[in-house]
């Protein structure tokens, strides 16, 4: 595929594929690489990968829209997710989406205009017992208050990066 | 173990009826042939269980829980209760569940009135639901110009999803999100890019996906319905046409009808308004100072015969000639080979078989004594080894693709193709990718293809020791020929090597049930006959030519060319293709038309064109054909036309024959006409008058019918099946309507004498690879048949206008960087002949080097096409020329 996203990763692509009897099965480990190079899925990446998988672009598509957590629209440098569920509700996550919305001037779905931070909703990330908490890109923040959500908020946006990162902690281990 | 098959059986109980069925029936089946209909959504016979709607819960004894009865096979006593309280109140809850969120469309919806969810509601659910909740709303978006979607309508059964897969193999439908929120589409927002073989509409139990073509134009039980023959290409599908104050207004296709059984393809499904085009012919024409003016039948049909009456008189009947098109009736086809031989007396008389099938029919007659398939489609799906050679398939003959897909799909038949294609997945067939073995040539390459195979039999030493028993002369000397080709030479120019053919022929060799198909690629390019013969050659070798369930399917591209074959209709073969040169056969004929059909042997196509040219034939008759709008400029059919005195033109359209007719008769279209056609694998199938004709326009048979009278000879017919009735006593094969006459075997007496002797007299020509004609910085231009066309006929068919309505050149997007073009830019197409100017498509299937131009389309770039006549069958070839191509 010249031209394609993937054209500086052909070992990689080459690696998943070989991994699997058959080459369908590379379908979602395909789709986490094209989301992690340009951070959500593209049409282009889903051609792509339908052409290396031997597939439709609807049958690329039909596997993105079913899981939740794979992006159709570019988003934000920090991708803000915020853990809407049970445990999270009952500690105030929804406080935690208002504060995010006071600062940053976005609601639920939406991308700051600098391209900065989008905000998400999401289920339970496993953390319950730390809530109310939200995950930026690969990084837990726990027991969230209205002052060190802004802290983050103002430090990623400065430095790019947070102390207040606590995780995560489980799994899985970062690969590189 | 059943009596009659041997099959093994199981006994069941189906609410107290006991009922015997075949091992691994399937419950829903079973309950079916005791005349239970379980309720169902996302079953269908045609598709694997899915199991997703629950709707066809029965209750099993011994089961715990409720069963689908979709996915649960019957087994020996079983007792299955399709409507006990329990079941009842299953389907109340599916249905409630389903109604939760279905919309109160039925007045706006085309379904209604037979529609499984508005039956089921009416029959098993509570007139209220307990249900209070919003209904989900899907936010309406555009789909395509020929199917609609209305997804709020959707009960998520899949079917769509899962023929569009399974049996299509296209997979241009997918579900989208999840739950509740699934959404049947197909990429993403974007428009809808298919086959539009329409089998999601008509497969949606509800009135989720829809044809645009009928929108709110009918209610089901205003239609009236005639079961008909689709009037595009040789595969003969059966269709509903389905009308209303004569005007059509859809198709459908019935389950366990026809050859097709269900499935269509774009133009039977969506091309049916082409009968009823407003341009359609109504009235007789005659020119009268050089204008055509509307007259009275009776003024036109006097016209005709006293001029053809004249030049009968004075230049005698050889001055006369015909062409018919393969799209007639047989009834038309055998009225027009009479009229010709016995009204008019002459055998001057060809049909558009001569554009390609007849390189098939002249191979099979020399090789094998017939002049039919020795196969037929159930064959096809039973054999475990194919070769497709010079066809896509899908584009020419959709259907006979289906049963190829369902051959390799589901039985795990092994594929071998040659054909110009790169075997790239798109949402349009491509039967390349499911190939084991596929060997990718240029499209003027499939000759070399088949010297390739034959070299590659003797190199794995796979000729047929019985064979090289009974002729050791004829195996000697063709691999004395083939050895002296080096695969250099062969494979020149290809990327091929010689282990891809070995591979291909010894997976071939394997095969039990082996078939071969072969298309226009073969039998419209340079050496079509000698390449038809070749394939022969492969399969004697091979020792598959004489197998049952092993044999050559060509594919005819019209939908009644076997009839023309059958009926006569070619200047050499009388009705039941039995040669005019054969006294015994004329002989035959006489008994029936008390008097014997001229002897001197006929023009053909070319043959005809050539002698109007010089003036030697001065009446010809042109009916349903277009020699000026099919055949190159270069082949001088305007001059041709020009220096006749007399041309009747039976039309629909006025063509470009016909604008320069001196009488048009208006002839109707197959949707007006009752009759028979053959398929292309033999079988004889009834098309039956839809509608009224349109104004004054008369079935083809009855317009010669009503000549032969004003000729003094009269061949006078009641309808059509009087006509049919005469065929069928005089050809005994095409007796049997409906179910198809068994297939011939190849006649062994004269399978004999080709390889005792027959085979030498063109074997230096045939075995010689075509000189090398490419100059660097040139490409090959191929005109070729779109799926969404058939001939210039479905040019007329708005349904299909809206998928395809313009020429486009395709071209290999590495191709397209090198010209600096994109797709929608233009190129100008040159060489010798002339040159034009098309817009051009960037396309991954089509190799590098080739252009592909759909032929229907061709009008501007004809001039660049030559043609050259093949010495022995007459074929006019004119779809492949060298082109240079530049950007504009
Ligand atoms: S090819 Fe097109 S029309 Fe046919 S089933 Fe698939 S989506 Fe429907
Ligand atoms: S569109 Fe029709 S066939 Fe497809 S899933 Fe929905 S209801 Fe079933
Ligand atoms: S064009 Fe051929 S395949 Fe298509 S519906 Fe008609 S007969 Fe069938
Ligand atoms: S028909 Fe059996 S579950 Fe749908």
């Amino acid at each position: 595929m010249a031209g394609s996203i993937f054209d500086h990763l052909q070992e990689e692509v080459q690696d998943i594929i070989g991994r699997y009897p058959v080459k369908r099965s590379a379908l979602l480990p395909l789709l986490n690489l094209a989301q992690r190079e340009e951070g959500y899925v593209s049409e282009e990446a889903m051609k792509a990968i339908a052409a290396l998988l031997d597939l439709t672009p609807p049958q690329v598509y039909e596997t993105v829209t079913f899981y939740t957590m794979f992006n159709l629209k570019p988003i934000g440098k920090f991708h803000v997710q915020v853990c809407k569920s049970l445990m999270c509700a009952l500690v105030g996550s929804d406080d935690v989406i208002e504060w995010i919305r006071e600062k940053l001037g976005i609601r639920v779905g939406q991308t700051t205009d600098d391209g900065l931070f989008t905000l998400s909703v999401v289920e339970c990330l496993g953390s319950c017992a730390t809530g109310p908490m939200m995950q930026i890109n690969d990084d837990y923040y726990e027991r969230l208050t209205k002052e060190t959500v802004c802290r983050i908020l103002d430090e990623l946006k400065q430095q790019g990066d947070c102390p207040l990162k606590s995780g995560p902690f489980m799994v899985p281990e970062p690969t590189s | 173990m059943s009596q009659e098959t041997g099959q093994p059986t199981v006994t069941l109980t189906i609410d107290g009826m006991t009922i015997t069925v075949p091992k691994d029936t399937l419950v829903i089946e079973a309950a079916r042939q005791a005349g239970v209909m379980i309720p169902h959504f996302c079953y269908h016979p045609k598709l694997a269980p899915d199991a997703n709607c629950r709707m066809c819960f029965v209750e099993i004894e011994k089961m715990p829980r409720l069963q689908t009865s979709c996915s649960t096979k019957v087994a020996e006593g079983m007792v299955v209760r399709t409507t006990s309280p329990t079941v009842q109140q299953a389907r109340k809850s599916v249905l409630e569940f389903i109604l939760a969120n279905h919309p109160l469309d039925c007045p706006v919806c085309d379904q209604g009135g037979r529609c499984d969810l508005q039956d089921f509601s009416h029959e098993y659910t509570p007139p209220v639901s307990r249900f209070t909740e919003l209904k989900r709303v899907f936010p309406k978006e555009y789909f395509s110009a020929l199917i609609e979607t209305q997804m709020n309508r959707c009960v998520q059964c899949l079917r769509c999803v899962r023929y569009c897969d399974q049996v299509m193999d296209v997979k241009a439908l997918a579900p989208q999100g999840r739950g509740t929120l699934t959404e049947i589409k197909s990429f993403g927002h974007h428009e809808l890019d298919c086959e539009f073989c329409g089998g999601c509409v008509q497969i949606c139990p509800v009135g989720a996906i829809t044809s645009r073509l009928s929108m709110y134009e009918f209610r089901p039980w205003m239609l009236k319905r005639a079961e008909t023959i689709c009037g595009y290409c040789g595969d003969g599908c059966e269709i509903t046409l389905q009308t209303k104050e004569n005007r059509l207004i859809e198709v459908n296709s019935t389950l366990g009808g026809g050859r097709n059984n269900a499935d269509l393809c774009a133009r039977g499904f969506f091309g049916y308004h082409a009968s009823t085009h407003p341009d359609r012919l109504t009235t007789p024409l005659v020119r009268k100072d050089g204008h055509l003016v509307e007259v009275t039948w009776e003024e036109a049909l006097e016209t005709v015969a006293a001029q053809v009456g004249w030049v009968k008189d004075e230049y005698g009947p050889e001055a006369i000639g015909g062409l018919i098109s393969a799209r007639c009736t047989n009834e038309d086809l055998y009225l027009f080979q009479k009229f010709m031989r016995l009204v008019l007396g002459t055998n001057h008389l060809d049909s558009s078989v001569r554009y390609g099938y007849m390189n098939a029919i002249e191979a099979f007659r020399r090789v094998q004594g017939l002049h039919r398939w020795t196969v037929t489609f159930d064959d096809v799906v039973a054999a475990d080894t194919l070769m497709l050679i010079g066809t896509n398939v899908t584009e020419t003959n959709p259907i006979t693709g289906l049963k190829i897909k369902e051959a390799v799909k589901q039985r795990g038949a092994r594929l071998i193709t040659l054909e110009s294609l790169k075997p790239v997945r798109g949402t349009i067939s491509n039967i390349a990718t499911l190939a084991t073995h596929h060997l990718e040539l240029s499209p003027d390459q499939f000759g070399i293809g088949v010297l390739g195979l034959i070299k590659a039999v003797f190199e794995q030493g796979l000729v047929d020791s019985a064979l090289e028993q009974e002729a050791p002369e004829y195996v000697g000397a063709l691999r004395t020929k083939i050895e002296a080709i080096t695969w250099d030479r062969l494979l020149a120019h290809s990327t091929l090597t010689p282990s891809m053919f070995h591979a291909a022929v010894r997976t071939f060799e394997q095969g039990a049930r082996s078939i071969v198909v072969v298309g226009q690629g073969v039998l419209r390019s340079p050496g079509g006959y000698a390449t038809m013969v070749n394939i022969h050659d492969v399969l004697l070798l091979l020792g598959r030519l004489d197998r049952p369930g092993c044999g050559i399917a060509a594919l005819a591209e019209e939908n009644n060319e076997q009839g023309a074959i059958e009926m006569g209709a070619v200047p050499d073969l009388l009705p039941g293709a039995l040669p005019v040169s054969d006294p015994e056969a004329r002989r035959a004929v006489a008994a029936s038309w008390g008097q014997e059909p001229p002897r001197t042997p006929g023009l053909t196509m070319m043959e005809m064109i050539e002698r109007a040219k010089t003036g030697h034939l001065k009446a010809l008759f042109v009916v349903g054909e277009n020699p000026l709008g099919s055949l190159p400029p270069s082949a001088g059919v305007a001059e041709a036309l020009d220096r006749v005195e007399l041309l009747v033109c039976q039309e629909l359209f006025l063509t470009e024959t016909a604008q320069r007719a001196h009488v048009v008769l208006p002839a109707c279209s197959y949707a007006e006409k009752d009759g028979t056609c053959i398929n292309t694998e033999g079988h004889t199938q009834a098309v039956r008058k839809a509608i009224e004709p349109l104004g004054e326009s008369r079935p083809d048979w009855e317009i010669f019918s009503a000549l032969s009278v004003l000729l003094d000879s009269p061949m006078e017919y009641e309808t059509a099946k009087d006509l049919t009735k005469e065929i069928r006593n005089m050809i005994p094969a095409s007796r049997v309507l409906g179910p198809a006459p068994l297939p011939p075997r190849p006649d062994r007496e004269v399978l004999r004498r080709y390889i005792l002797g027959g085979y030498r007299d063109d074997l230096d020509g045939r075995l010689t690879p075509p000189p090398v004609t490419k100059t660097t910085g040139t490409m090959t231009l191929s005109f070729a048949q779109s799926l969404f066309h058939s001939g210039k006929f479905s040019t007329k068919a708005k349904g299909l206008l809206k998928i395809q309505s313009a020429g486009v050149a395709n071209l290999n997007p590495q191709d397209a960087e090198r010209l600096g073009v994109r797709t929608g830019d233009r190129i100008e197409i040159r060489n010798e002949g002339g040159s034009a100017i098309t817009p051009v498509r960037a396309w991954e299937r089509v190799p590098e080097g080739v252009v592909v131009f759909p032929e229907h389309f061709d009008q501007d770039l004809r001039q660049v096409m030559s043609v050259t006549v093949d010495p022995r069958t007459g074929v006019p070839y004119c779809k492949l020329a060298r082109v240079s191509v530049e950007k504009v």
